[in-house]
This record gives structure tokens, C-alpha cells and sequence, in this order.
């Protein structure tokens, strides 16, 4: 840029060899003399950049990477908030392994609702989505309609509603009533209680079913013309080109919704009152480590469940992406 | 009809059978979206009818209207709701302020300025989009115990002032890259500072993410449940949520109709972003796969 008011090139003064003697370019603004160590050229005009993330540094080293030092060592510890944490080797995490009911209650009851809800919740979206894409009429007043669960869904409202929808007095058994049908207390029945968590899972099957549609937009409709030339049916078209050009959107939903299942948490509290109950059958996993951590204050052996969430949810993560090349179809 | 445009060339569909197809579809959208809808319109009705009849009909049509549960919602608790409602407010426009503020500064820097570093910084930014939170919970509540934040709004707001939420650095980023190079290089030329580059021309280009990005943690901080439940304790620093809570732990069955008429004021927020910003909301969703 200081050879701005020569009206040449940079490429063309480099080209021009070692002159006799260097040229007075005039410079409109006074540049720093460049430094030769290969520390100072690296970190040239870096300040700007640094400053600009300080607040994300600042947050970075003091709210995520620091915590998570710490929460690693805590987790070999008996720290419990009071007391400074005494080191205990591998003790939280052989209980986990193999002396805590409750741990593998709570695994139980989490890994039954991501592998029900996930499913059937993107099962739904997707059915949705192809008949919204079929150039529907009023298609922006149903999408509007299907996502506004979705983004009420997170709400203590919900739960709330969820709690009284699912009593034995609730709304679900009243119009039950009306076909003469006697249901039971959902939410206090140990093997109904975790439905009704997965069915207001499914209620929010919205923001799947967007992505989903701005995925089956994606796909020319040229195919599905040559398809229909050729004589393929309705049902042949989607097995054979919806559903493979759709994979990686399918891929994307189910990696987000099964992470985000695995650390659900404010309904199975407001449904449950805090206690994971009836017999644990809604003790989400983040419940349990929340009572751990919260209710009796046992903060080494929480982060020490923290980890094993964190190694869990690595382990689904790393074997989604590992499958993906079989049945994920990559347009190239 | 033009609804099948797709399919039109399909010969071995009549129009007759397409109609009756699509008339098929439309009944099937309507029966789900009435099955969706009917929990959340029964709960509104709840709300304004008398107390009595809550539970003897399924109906959604009140027989009078009976505004007498939102004074006793209102009231319900040892403090009025609309002191959570005030801390709600403060807590999710201070966290819009600092997310937008923290999060657009560190996207500028990763998009446009060149520094030592940057492409490792970017995928550690990328990475902490990964860590559950619950890692970070513990030691996070004992640093802001030992500030003595604890029962202040400080641990729920401070964090988004420190670009916490790397989704919306990431959604940023993606848009900044996006803005002609041009300007910015112009605007360098004529000796303008990042600072002023950032202030003058990316900002003013980039309302429509701020915007998303704005909306997003207001509905983000509205409806957070478990950040006031850890660090909040006296009922005079509840937010909504919590407040909801504390009912139906105290009131049990007892006072459904204040319960759902409080509920529902506490959608009133989040309903309001969906009618007047929907469009925003779901090219959101849609473009970068947010979750809600």
C-alpha cells in the first residue's frame, strides 16, 4: 500500500530487482519499521486482532478452559464446597462404574428417551416437511403453526401445562373420559411418565422439519421429472431421491437433536418436582448430576458424572460421524 | 391446481385424483396442527375461565370469562409476579446487549483482521461449541461464589460480556464473510482504524444477524431455567421461571387457574418475537440449523 501514489504495482516493483537506490516513495502515512526476527513478523499488526477478542478471551480462559481444568481435577476429588477437596484418585469414577444404581437408573432413562425421541420426533419432522413440500397451499401459515411448539417448547410454561395435561384429573384423561375409557395418572405411572417427556419431545418437532424443508428445496425438481418419465412411483421417487439427497440434512438433525436430548433437563424437573420420580423413571441425567451437585453438595463427584456425559456424548458424536460415510450421500 | 406444480407432469396422475390427493394433505396438515394447537389454546381458556370449571370440560370455549385467576396468579406467591417479571426483563436485555456486543466484535476480528494465531483461535471457538455446559458448571459456581455473585443477576449476565455463547460468534462470522471486501479494504486506504471500520461499515451492513442473534438470546435468556435455579435464591431476585416453579411446588393442584393464567403471561414475550419477527426465526433456523 505505499506504493499507492506511484499508480504501480506491488508485483511490478518486485520485479524490478534491487534498485540503485531506494525509492523515495512518498508515504502518506508513516509505517512502522518492519521487524526481522521471525517473533516480530509473526506477530506484526496482530495487536488490532487481540483486541479485538480480549472479551472472548477474557471469557475463553476464565469461564470455559479454566472451569474445565479445574472441574477434570475436582472430579478425582471429594470436593464438596465446604471443605477444600481432598485428592481420591479414581474412587468417583470406579463408583460410577460399578456401585451406583442411580448413575446407571439415570443412564437407563436417558439413553431410553434419546433413542425414542430423537427417532420418532425427526420421523415426524420429516413426514411433515415432504407433505409442506409438495407446494402445498398456506404452507407459511402451517410451517408457522408446527414451529411455535418448538420455540415455546424450553419453557417452564410448557412443563407446567405438560404436568397437568398428564394428571390423573388432566385434560388427556378427560377427553379419554368422553370415549369411556379410565386412563391412569400418566406422570405418576413408573412406566408411562417417560412417554409423556418423549411425546412433548415430539410436540417440538418444528425446527427439525425447517431445516428439513430448506434441505428438500435443495433438491432440483428436474429429478423427480425424468423420474416421473421414466415411470418411477411417488414412493420409488422418495426412496430413491429424496431420501439419499436428503442424508446429510438428516445426519445434521440427528446429530443436534440427540446432543441436545441428552442434556435435557427443565421438564423432567417440573414434571417430576425435582425428584426423578416415580422410581427414577424420569431421572434425566442431567437431573441426577444437578441433585449430586445442588442437593447434597457432592461437587467431585458431579464433575466426575460431567465427564462421563461429556465422554458419551463424544462417544455418539464420534460414532455418527463414523457411520456417516455408509449411508450419508455427499452431492460432489 | 397449482398447488401439484411439481408433479404436473406426471401423467399418471388426473387432475380429479391430484385434487382429491391435496385435499387429502390439507386434511391431514389441519387435523395435526388442531391436535398441536389444542394444549396450548385449552391452557389460555383455563386461564380465563371461572376456577370451577377447569376441569369438568375439554372444551376451549369458556362458558363466562373470569379474569379472577390472573389477580390470583398475580398475587399468588410471597412476592407479586410482576417483580420476576422486572428480573426477567433485566436479565434478558442485559444478556441481548453483551452478546451482541461481545459476540460481533470477536466475529469481526475472526472474519476480517488478519493476526497471528487466527486460525487456531477460530477452531477452539469452534470447538467450545461442543463442551456441554455441565463441565464448566461446577467450578463456574464456585468462582462466582467466591466473587459473592451468587444471588445476583452477575453470574447469568456477566458471561454473555465475554462471548460465552460461541453459536452466535460462529452465526456472525458466517455473515461478515459475507460483506464485500471492497468496503472495507477501501475504508483502509483511506486510513480508517478496524475500530472505525467495524463502527461504520460492518455494523450498519450486518442488522439483519444482530437482529437474529439479538432475538435468539432474549428467548434464550427468557426461558433459561437452569441458570436461575443454581444461582438465585431469595424470591425477590426470581425470574419468571423460577417463579412458575415455586408455584406449582407451593400451590400443588390447588390453584391451577392462577398457575395457567401466569404460564401463560409468561409466553406473552415469546409469542410477540413469533408473530412480528417469524421470518427472522426460521431463516435462522433454516440457514444455520439453531436448534429452537
Amino acid at each position: 500500500m505505499g506504493n499507492k501514489m506511484t499508480g504501480r504495482p506491488a508485483v511490478a516493483i518486485a520485479a524490478a530487482g534491487p534498485p540503485h537506490h531506494p525509492p523515495q516513495v512518498p508515504q502518506h502515512r508513516q509505517r512502522k519499521p518492519q521487524p526481522t526476527s521471525w517473533f516480530g513478523r509473526t506477530w506484526q499488526g496482530s495487536g488490532p486482532g487481540y483486541m479485538f477478542l480480549l472479551p472472548w478471551f477474557i471469557g475463553f480462559f476464565g469461564l470455559t478452559l479454566g472451569p474445565a481444568i479445574v472441574s477434570f481435577y475436582l472430579s478425582f476429588t471429594d470436593f464438596d464446597l465446604l471443605r477444600s477437596p481432598n485428592w481420591v484418585g479414581m474412587a468417583n469414577y470406579v463408583r460410577i462404574a460399578t456401585s451406583d444404581p442411580k448413575f446407571a437408573a439415570s443412564m437407563g432413562v436417558t439413553l431410553f428417551f434419546v433413542l425414542f425421541s430423537v427417532p420418532l420426533k425427526l420421523a415426524f419432522a420429516l413426514g411433515v416437511a415432504v407433505v409442506l413440500n409438495r407446494g402445498i397451499r398456506g404452507l407459511p401459515v402451517y410451517r408457522a403453526v408446527f414451529y411455535l411448539p418448538s420455540l415455546l417448547g424450553t419453557s417452564v410454561a410448557i412443563a407446567v401445562l405438560w404436568r397437568q395435561l398428564f394428571a390423573s384429573d388432566g385434560l388427556v384423561n378427560s377427553i379419554l373420559a368422553e370415549f369411556g375409557i379410565q386412563g391412569p395418572s400418566w406422570i405418576s405411572h413408573p412406566s408411562y411418565s417417560i412417554w409423556t417427556l418423549i411425546i412433548l419431545s415430539i410436540w417440538q418437532f418444528g425446527s427439525p422439519m425447517i431445516i428439513f424443508l430448506a434441505g428438500l428445496r435443495q433438491i432440483p425438481t428436474d429429478m423427480y421429472e425424468a423420474a416421473s418419465l421414466d415411470g418411477a412411483s411417488k414412493l420409488r421417487q422418495f426412496i430413491k431421491i429424496t431420501l439419499p439427497l436428503l442424508t446429510p440434512v438428516i445426519f445434521f438433525n440427528a446429530v443436534v437433536q440427540t446432543i441436545d436430548a441428552f442434556k435435557a433437563f427443565t421438564p423432567a424437573f417440573i414434571i417430576s418436582g425435582g425428584t426423578g420420580g416415580p422410581i427414577n423413571s424420569t431421572l434425566f441425567y442431567t437431573l441426577y448430576l444437578y441433585q449430586e451437585a445442588f442437593g447434597f453438595f457432592r461437587m467431585g463427584y458431579a464433575s466426575a458424572l460431567a465427564w462421563v456425559l461429556v465422554v458419551i456424548i463424544a462417544l455418539f458424536t464420534a460414532f455418527s460421524f463414523l457411520t456417516a460415510r455408509f449411508w450419508v450421500h455427499y452431492d460432489d | 391446481m397449482t398447488s401439484l406444480a411439481i408433479f404436473s407432469k406426471d401423467d399418471s396422475i388426473s387432475p380429479r385424483r391430484s385434487r382429491f390427493v391435496s385435499l387429502l394433505f390439507h386434511t391431514l396438515l389441519m387435523v395435526v396442527s388442531i391436535i398441536m394447537l389444542y394444549p396450548l389454546l385449552w391452557m389460555l381458556s383455563a386461564s380465563i375461565r371461572p376456577e370451577a370449571e377447569i376441569f369438568s370440560s375439554t372444551s376451549l370455549l369458556p362458558s363466562s370469562i373470569d379474569l379472577s385467576s390472573y389477580w390470583q396468579g398475580w398475587t399468588g406467591l410471597r412476592v407479586e409476579f410482576g417483580q420476576f417479571f422486572w428480573n426477567s426483563l433485566v436479565i434478558s436485555v442485559l444478556s441481548v446487549a453483551g452478546n451482541v456486543v461481545a459476540c460481533s466484535l470477536a466475529a469481526y476480528a475472526f472474519a476480517r483482521l488478519k493476526f497471528a494465531g487466527r486460525n487456531f483461535w477460530f477452531a477452539i471457538m469452534l470447538g467450545t461449541l461442543m463442551i456441554p455446559y455441565h463441565v464448566t458448571l461446577i467450578p463456574q459456581y464456585v468462582l462466582f461464589l467466591k466473587l459473592g455473585w451468587v444471588d445476583t443477576i452477575l453470574p447469568l449476565v456477566v458471561p454473555k460480556f465475554l462471548a460465552v455463547d460461541a453459536f452466535f460468534i460462529f452465526l456472525m462470522v458466517q455473515f461478515f464473510r459475507g460483506i464485500p471486501r471492497e468496503l472495507d479494504e477501501a475504508a483502509r486506504m483511506d486510513g480508517c482504524s478496524a475500530w472505525r471500520i467495524y463502527w461504520k461499515i460492518m455494523l450498519p451492513l450486518s442488522t439483519p444477524v444482530l437482529a437474529t442473534a439479538a432475538i435468539f438470546s432474549f428467548l434464550w435468556t427468557w426461558d433459561d431455567f437452569f441458570g436461575p435455579l443454581i444461582y438465585l435464591n431469595d424470591m425477590n431476585n426470581y425470574t419468571v421461571q423460577l417463579g412458575l416453579r415455586s408455584f406449582v411446588d407451593s400451590s400443588g393442584s390447588s390453584q391451577w387457574g392462577g398457575l395457567f393464567a401466569m404460564s401463560t403471561l409468561s409466553l406473552v414475550p415469546v409469542f410477540f418475537f413469533f408473530l412480528f419477527f417469524q421470518r427472522l426465526l426460521i431463516e435462522g433456523i433454516a440457514t444455520t440449523g439453531l436448534k429452537r
